[in-house]
């Protein structure tokens, strides 16, 4: 009998709700509070500080000093004919090969003795940061050079610079002049004949104000001694290539030329 | 101390600066291959300005001028007058480039300009355009102001042209204001007689009314030396141009055989062939006379000498010492004698003025019956290679290189008659100078 009224008890303690008015009170009481303390915080500290506002302290003017500064290129003069802007994606680099695991335990052929080899002392080997390796063709591109340089004219046919001086478009004819004098004292019969026909030597030389040549030097040698020696002669027979033009300021031209046999 | 630091740094900053513009310098890049073609040249008839009556006649004649100048000059593809466009452009602003540089003229440069002649004066403005540069086409610009004549006209003439050439040409002296000295026997008797290069305006210099043979002009153009037959024999004798009259040389008279004298290209010295010592020999001498000395002693016949212009330490000459003459090379004091043509009969040695070539008479097969005959050879002396440039045209001889080194003046005797001829020194051109009498040895002046 005890135990019926022990479990209707139970029974009667299930079946009553849980008093939860007052501690969700408490709960949304607490919360506000806080959001309250938060606001009242933020009122009382933190609306002081301007710092990006629109008002008067709020904000700081900034000004671009690119111009003032010389600050170098992104991209530096590209002056190789063989240079585009778009460096071509060269193919990925092929992937480390992974040495095949030293076999320590194998077994040494009796009769086969190993030359003693010296061995080199271990060195620890320090590693360094690898830079980040670029996928691009390296061709093409080259260090700045603040030397003013010419090419040869993609169009014309004449040599062509493309520094501002611009001497080969603005003195045509005096390039002409040179090409025709040096083709005039250039002695061909000095090559010796088994050199291969098109062989080609590079000179260069510098004209003087007076449009004396300078000493002529060996640039790129053809590979034929009597070639490049023909080429270099000829040059010191030259005795004035005429004076340089009067518009031109600079104070000597330098000539790289070329014998073609 | 404050002040000056600042001061040091202005300074090194604008040294650099200037230093950096001083040495401002082009790079071309040149090529056999790349164009040694003659240049296109358009001579456009000048100008004439103004109402006096002697402009007309005085354009002609510059006009004329020019032009051949240009032609003869050897670097240039004339543009023929048929093919240059209507007009004479008379400044900068009224050349029509793109005419010239069209068909059919094609003119890569043109010559063009003003001429006019006002109270006795002549004005010329002479300018050389390029027409393939249409930013800057102004090569050339140059201004005469002389008295007017005739011969005025054709001087201005040589001037422009001579000015053109040393531009274009990479600055060869142009030819167009140098003489020829040579020897005619059109008033009777051998005297020396002189022309302009092109064979304009002869006159007689020598009246001596002897024989007078082998002007050689002095590098200063004062002074002519020549042999001439007098009551001794042959013997050198000097004329003055500056004075107009003949003066002493007292080294050349003795012996009676002295001939062919040739300048030192300093003009200090004259080196002559004497046969005081019997055997015809070299000998040099100062330019007034004295100072005798014997540079060659061998048997036969030594004659024709002449100095290297490049060095002014070797002398050319003919020598008979191995039977017919041959040409050789020796230093100026008699050492290093090298034989230089192998064989037929070579005389009349005359060297280029850079020094590295020598122009002769040769004939390669002498004897009777055999083939060929005189003809004037270009050798290149380090490597004795020679070129032919005369061919199958009558006897030619005395071959004498203008100062450009781009020409040679030679005499040319076919049939009875002997003319002087020129041409350019690869042989092409060649072109009759002289018409009246009999015309021999020619010497071009130095400058």
């Amino acid at each position: 009998m005890s135990v019926l009224l022990e479990r209707e008890e139970q029974l009667e303690l299930e079946l009553t709700g849980e008093p939860i008015a007052a501690p969700a009170t408490g709960s949304v009481l607490l919360h506000l509070a806080l959001a309250g303390a938060v606001a009242a915080f933020y009122f009382v500290n933190i609306s002081h500080n301007l710092w990006g506002g629109p008002n008067v302290g709020g904000a700081i003017q900034v000004n671009l000093v690119s111009s003032a500064i010389p600050l170098p290129s992104d991209v530096p003069p590209n002056q190789n004919v063989l240079a585009t802007e778009k460096p071509s994606p060269a193919p990925a680099p092929p992937e480390p090969k992974t040495a095949a695991p030293k076999i320590d335990d194998a077994i040494p052929i009796t009769g086969k003795k190993e030359p003693i080899k010296p061995q080199p002392t271990p060195q620890k080997q320090q590693k360094l940061p690898q830079p980040q390796q670029q996928n691009k063709a390296v061709y093409g591109e080259q260090a700045a050079n603040n030397l003013p340089r010419a090419v040869q004219g993609q169009t014309n046919p004449g040599p062509t610079s493309i520094t501002q001086g611009d001497f080969g478009t603005r003195f045509a004819w005096y390039v002409d002049g040179i090409n025709r004098k040096m083709s005039q004292v250039w002695n061909k019969f000095e090559v010796d004949p088994r050199t291969p026909k098109g062989a080609r030597v590079f000179i260069i030389f510098p004209i003087s104000r007076n449009g004396q040549p300078g000493n002529p030097q060996l640039d790129r040698s053809s590979g034929s001694p009597t070639l490049d020696r023909s080429c270099l002669r000829a040059v010191q027979r030259v005795d004035t290539f005429g004076a340089l033009p009067n518009g031109y300021n600079g104070s000597n031209l330098n000539v790289s030329y070329y014998c073609e046999y | 101390m404050k002040v000056k630091i600042p001061c040091l740094c202005l300074l090194l900053v604008a040294l650099i600066a200037v230093s950096a513009s001083l040495n401002a310098q082009d790079w071309v890049h040149a090529g056999t291959n790349l164009g040694n073609a003659r240049i296109r040249l358009g001579a456009a008839d000048f100008k004439p300005v103004g109402a006096d009556p002697q402009t007309p006649a005085l354009k002609a004649t510059f006009d004329a001028t020019l032009f051949n100048d240009l032609q003869n000059a050897g670097i240039f593809d004339m543009v023929s007058k048929s093919m240059a466009p209507q007009g004479t452009p008379g400044s900068q602003q009224e050349i029509n480039l793109g005419q010239w540089s069209a068909d059919p003229a094609k003119a890569e440069m043109v010559a063009f300009g003003a001429l006019s002649s006002n109270g006795g004066r002549l004005v010329v403005y002479g300018f050389l355009d390029d027409t393939r540069n249409t930013q800057s086409p102004q090569v050339l610009t140059q201004q005469y102001n002389e008295a007017s004549s005739q011969e005025m006209a054709r001087t201005v003439a040589h001037r422009f042209a001579d000015a053109i050439i040393e531009r274009l040409g990479g600055g060869i002296n142009g030819i167009a204001e140098t003489k020829i000295y040579f020897v005619s026997n059109r008033t009777g008797t051998k005297e020396i007689w002189a022309m302009d290069y092109d064979g304009q305006n002869q006159h007689q210099i020598t009246h001596l009314g002897s024989i007078s043979i082998s002007p050689r002009i002095s590098p200063d153009n004062s002074r002519i030396a020549f042999a001439s037959l007098g009551t001794g024999g042959w013997a050198i004798r000097m004329y003055s141009l500056e004075l107009g009259r003949m003066v002493s040389f007292p080294g050349g008279t003795t012996g009676g055989n002295n001939q062919s004298p040739a300048w030192s290209a300093d003009g200090s010295k004259v080196s002559f062939s004497s046969g005081r010592t019997g055997d015809p020999e070299i000998w040099v001498a100062d330019a007034s006379g004295g100072n005798l000395r014997k540079l060659t002693s061998f048997r036969g016949p030594d004659v024709s000498p002449t100095w290297n212009p490049r060095t002014n330490a070797q002398i050319a000459w003919v020598s008979g010492r191995t039977g017919l003459p041959q040409i050789y090379i020796m230093d100026q004091d008699g050492a290093n004698v090298q034989r230089m043509t192998d064989g037929g009969y070579a005389i009349s040695p005359s060297w280029h003025p850079n020094g590295a070539m020598l122009t002769f008479s040769w004939n390669r097969k002498y004897g009777p019956g055999a083939p060929g005959g005189q003809d004037i050879y270009v050798m290149d002396i380090a490597s004795k290679r020679w070129m032919q440039l005369t061919h199958e045209s009558g006897s030619n001889d005395f071959p004498s290189w203008s100062p450009d080194g781009r020409h040679i003046v030679f005499e040319r005797t076919v049939g009875r008659h002997t003319q002087l001829w020129t041409m350019l020194a690869d042989g092409t051109q060649q072109q009759e100078l002289t018409r009246g009498g009999d015309n021999f040895m020619p010497n071009w002046s130095w400058k």
